[in-house]
């Protein structure tokens, strides 16, 4: 089978040949006819002159104006035409070396990434193809045109008068001579600009990706002046290339500009002896002059291509690098491997000559496991990433069955080796397409549907069960909103359990929820949620838009309200301010502040006129400020002030007051709560608790959700709310998610594709104990003798039941043996182990 | 009425207060600043725990200093798969110092024993604090080695005449 051309090695002009022919010989055909439509105008300018003025014929006149309004009308509708058609032709090839680049990329081995700065790729891709897809567009059609119009020109005008054509020629000699002088220099300033705008980017990208380091080191000055000074750099030759370029259109106008002069010194002189008439020179200078608009297309044309060329060259120079893998095997089917790995005089020198690791043996039978142990920089990883061909080993064999690592391709490899890497990637989507996520592309790359590697709910759950999953996509499944025209049926069942869970765990969870009662006080809610305690389905009842609802303003007064809650208000300031306002807002230190942190500033003028004023003799909007305050005073989270009683029973009260009127007046505004009726603003856990957590901790945590499994179970309810927690979307690069999660999701998404060699490099460093033995007991129960296992491990209490344990020290493998032997030995093992004691 | 209820109408005290008046009588926060105290106040949480709930487990990173408001808790050393008793631990105790100043991985186990509230900070906080003022670094440190020494100082007097223990003494000394 003949290998296609990699997208990199082909030239610019390639992609004028594989762009569409049809469009391109359409653009052919519109040339020569434009070519006679633009000439036609010159003829009739001179009929005009000659025929129709000078013989005075109003009829030839209207004749040979209209004639000379359709030239020019087809003309325009020609031309705009062929822009379009360009633009079609240079998008199309636009989105093709797109497409074929990216590939290219993302097949490039990790080296070059490590290497790479991200914004460098996205300018590449985004940026710098711009330019030499535009000049694809124009490749044929513009010089086509452009020469044919010329050529119909210079003929008109060798017709007209042969020594004046002649004459105006001569001057095109001078600039095709000086134009490629210009535009060399231009080519090497834009070669330069290219470098410069890629680094550009790649800085942009670094400090985007550091910006924590940034913040953390307060080092805003350093990546400044860093930025300032590329950016000065590409200021600078910007304006070089930018001198050179409109250099060359300057000389091209100039001595183009020459031509008429000419014309009219010797035009003028053979018309005065009457060797020229009138009309002749009117359309002489005419065709002359719109000799200029072709020309100076052909100049910029030739201006494109030269960036073209040089964009284009540069960009494809930068990913010109050999795949070091093949992405799947052609002429036989992918190996399905048993997982006996072999690791034979192993060594891996980094390109800067670097010896990372150093003659490593190893021989694991299938289904064995190994652990790797070593202080950090001893090489553990890079031997973990060698036998998992993410890194190109210098020397020595890694050999799978009886194959090399080094000869399979990605698809092989990918097929019966699962790596679980440390800090593992989550890419934007949902649980499940994150978990199926190598098995599908495993399916995608042989040809198969990725639908098909889709497991069965029971599988899932057994899985996500024995790595400690399971609880997390529980909770993502039960912080899902339902909808209330699809999920009806869904609702009562949950309104269901909902009855239960209270009479089953209002005692065991006593404390760690406050349930919804119409007479009791929450303290976890604001005083607008206790007070309306409902959900507003009108907006002027939701936020701080309550301060322009009249009828909650007049319902205020009427309970009595207004005067404690701006009392309440400013005490909450006055408290705050003493507590936070001098620090610099940190939203961490705000979470428990009923002020924002770029409210302090506003809160301290108010206390500063509140000194001098009387609380009542504030402005309206003082006093709005203080209301928007209080009202959001949660006495379950704002801990600097207590909420008086007597406040706590007027909100009670005004809590009935606000249901017989406001609520009863006007029901389509609120949904109040009711322990019969769904709440479908809130997720499906707050509608089971038909109430509010008041502690989020891990401890307690862990006791609801026993209690919610259970009644799941029981109601039959579980596997739907897994699904709807495997459909949770994890955020851009797994910003919902914890550390701990992604590296429990990772683990299953590895496990998925059942790999028949497992290598976890540190990959439960972010589980607390208890995850972190489920996952070990899992390893040394499930996969024991079905999936060969190297595990990098870093703690020394968890590798006692590993059939082989290999301690590495500075790129050396210098013990391998059982625990036990390593242990009677007294060697490096039973030195740290002892050290830890 | 809920225990909250009760302290509102009892002491008319925000949990503010009362924590702040907790922290001051702590030893490794009694030395800093007012205004930092304040912010330590605000930023503690209170937890409870029912009998038998573990508040924190050997050989985990929890990053939580506690202060045993109400209860008692059994203080516990897993060695060689057995659980050993260090000892009971009742209201107003401290434990977490080493935890605020950097990461340290627990060498005991923390249980309730009966219904217990502990006041709690977390690292997280605790050094967030810490960087809007850096001047009071120095108490770290300071409430560290005094906790030490003082340590130390109770354990020589007590345990002079131990023939064995005079072998470990000595942790001032580091």
């Amino acid at each position: 089978m003949e290998k296609k051309q990699s997208v990199v090695k082909r030239t610019l002009f390639s992609w004028v040949s594989s762009s569409s022919l049809k469009l391109q010989a359409s653009l052919i055909l519109i040339a020569i006819v434009m070519v006679v439509v633009c000439v036609f105008p010159l003829e009739m300018q001179k009929r005009i002159v000659n025929e129709a003025i000078i013989l005075k014929k109003f009829d030839l006149l209207l004749f040979y104006c209209l004639g000379y309004f359709l030239a020019v009308s087809a003309a325009s509708a020609l031309k705009y035409l062929s822009i379009i058609i360009q633009t079609q032709i240079s998008q199309q090839v636009m989105a093709e070396m797109r497409k074929k680049l990216y590939s290219h990329i993302i097949s490039l081995p990790l080296d070059f990434f490590r290497k790479t700065q991200p914004g460098l790729v996205v300018n590449s891709l985004v940026a710098e193809l711009n330019v030499p897809s535009n000049f694809v567009g124009m490749a044929i059609a513009v010089p086509v045109i452009n020469i044919l119009t010329l050529l119909a020109f210079a003929v008109y005008l060798f017709y007209l008068n042969p020594l004046l054509a002649i004459i105006s020629f001569s001057i095109y000699p001078v600039i095709i001579f000086l134009v490629p002088i210009l535009q060399k220099r231009a080519n090497l300033a834009n070669k330069t600009r290219v470098d410069l705008s890629r680094k550009l980017s790649g800085r942009i990208a670094e400090s985007i990706s550091g910006i924590h380091e940034i913040h953390g080191s307060g080092a805003y000055c350093i990546e400044n002046n860093k930025f300032s000074n590329l950016v000065k750099k590409l200021l600078k030759i910007r304006v070089t290339w930018t001198r050179y370029r409109e250099g060359v259109k300057v000389t091209n106008n100039f001595f183009t500009s020459l031509g008429p002069l000419i014309i009219f010194i010797l035009g003028g002189y053979l018309a005065i002896n009457g060797r020229l008439d009138l009309g002749a020179l009117v359309a002489f200078l005419s065709a002359q002059e719109k000799l200029y608009t072709p020309w100076k297309e052909l100049i910029e044309f030739y201006q494109v291509y030269q960036n073209a060329t040089v964009t284009y060259n540069r960009t494809m120079k930068y990913f010109d690098i050999d795949k070091v893998y093949d992405i799947a095997p052609v002429d036989r089917d992918t190996y399905e491997l048993t997982g006996a790995l072999e690791v034979k005089n192993l060594s891996f020198v980094t390109e800067d000559g670097i010896r990372l690791l150093t003659d490593i043996n190893i021989s694991l039978k299938p289904g064995e496991q190994l652990a790797l142990i070593g202080f950090s920089g001893s090489g553990k990883s890079t031997l973990a990433k060698c036998i998992a061909q993410l890194c190109k080993y210098s020397d020595g064999q890694v050999i799978v069955d009886d194959k090399e690592v080094q000869a399979l391709t990605k698809l092989d490899v990918v097929r019966n080796i699962g790596f679980v890497p440390q800090e593992p990637f989550m890419f934007q989507g949902t649980v499940e397409e994150n978990l199926l996520y190598s098995c599908a592309a495993i399916h995608e790359e042989a040809g198969k549907s990725p639908a098909t590697c889709k497991p069965g709910l029971d599988d899932m759950v057994r899985l996500l069960q024995q790595t400690g999953t399971f609880i997390d996509i529980l909770r993502f499944g039960l912080s899902a909103l339902i909808s209330r025209d699809h999920d009806q049926e869904l609702a009562e069942r949950i309104i269901k359990v909902r009855r239960k869970f209270q009479a089953t765990f209002e005692e065991d969870l006593e404390g760690y929820i406050e349930f919804f009662q119409d007479d009791k006080y929450l303290y976890h809610l604001s005083i607008t949620e206790n007070l309306i305690f409902g959900t507003p389905r009108q907006k002027s009842y939701a936020g701080e838009s309550l301060l322009n609802n009249k009828i909650f303003i007049d319902f205020l007064n009427q309970a009595d309200l207004t005067r404690p809650l701006l009392k309440l208000g400013a005490q909450l300031s006055e408290q705050t301010l003493d507590i936070l306002g001098n620090l610099s807002p940190n939203p961490a230190l705000f979470e428990k502040s009923p002020l924002a942190p770029e409210e302090l500033d506003s809160f301290k003028e108010l206390a500063e006129r509140l000194k001098r004023t009387k609380l009542h003799q504030l402005t309206k909007e003082d006093k709005d400020q203080l209301l928007a305050l209080a009202l959001r005073f949660t006495p379950g989270r704002h801990k600097m002030v207590a909420l008086p009683k007597m406040l706590e029973n007027l909100i009670l009260e005004g809590r009935a007051l606000f249901k017989d009127t406001v609520t009863a007046r006007k029901p389509q505004d609120f949904i109040s709560y009711d322990e019969a009726e769904y709440i479908f603003s809130q997720p499906i856990l707050n509608n089971i608790f038909f109430g509010k957590i008041t502690n989020s901790t891990l401890h307690v945590q862990e006791k609801i959700n026993k209690c919610i499994v259970q009644l799941l179970i029981e109601e039959d309810l579980l596997d739907l709310i897994i699904e709807k927690g495997l459909r949770y979307d994890v955020g851009s690069k797994g910003e919902n998610l914890s550390g701990g999660q992604k590296q429990k999701l990772s683990i299953v998404r590895a496990l998925l594709k059942d790999p028949k060699i497992l290598i976890m490099d540190e990959a439960t460093s972010a589980l607390d104990n208890n995850s972190q033995s489920r996952i070990q007991n899992l390893l040394e129960t499930k996969l024991r003798g079905k999936t060969t296992l190297i595990s990098v491990i870093h703690r020394l209490d968890i590798i006692k039941n590993y059939d082989k344990i290999a301690v590495m020290k500075a790129g050396k493998i210098v013990e391998i043996g059982t625990y036990e032997q390593l242990m009677s030995m007294q060697g490096v093992l039973y030195e740290l182990v002892s050290g830890k004691k | 009425m809920n225990s909250y209820q009760e302290k509102n109408d009892l002491l008319a005290k925000s949990e503010f207060q009362e924590n702040l008046d907790v922290l001051r009588e702590v030893y490794f926060f009694s030395e800093f600043p007012l205004e930092v105290l304040k912010v330590f106040a605000y930023l503690c949480i209170r937890e409870k725990y029912k009998e038998g709930d573990i508040i924190f487990s050997q050989n985990d990173d929890d990053g939580r200093a506690y202060y045993i408001l109400s209860g008692q808790a059994r203080l516990s050393r897993s060695h060689e798969n057995k659980e050993v008793l260090v000892r009971t631990c009742g209201e107003n105790t401290f434990f977490g110092a080493f935890t605020l100043a950097g990461m340290a991985n627990r060498l005991f186990s923390l249980t309730a024993l009966t219904n217990t509230c502990c006041l709690i900070l977390t690292r997280e906080k605790f050094q967030d604090t810490i960087s809007q003022f850096p001047d009071s670094r120095q108490y770290i440190i300071q409430g560290l080695s005094d906790s030490i020494i003082s340590w130390e100082e109770k354990y020589l007097n007590e345990n002079i005449n131990c023939d064995s223990c005079r072998s470990i003494m000595g942790v001032s000394l580091i």
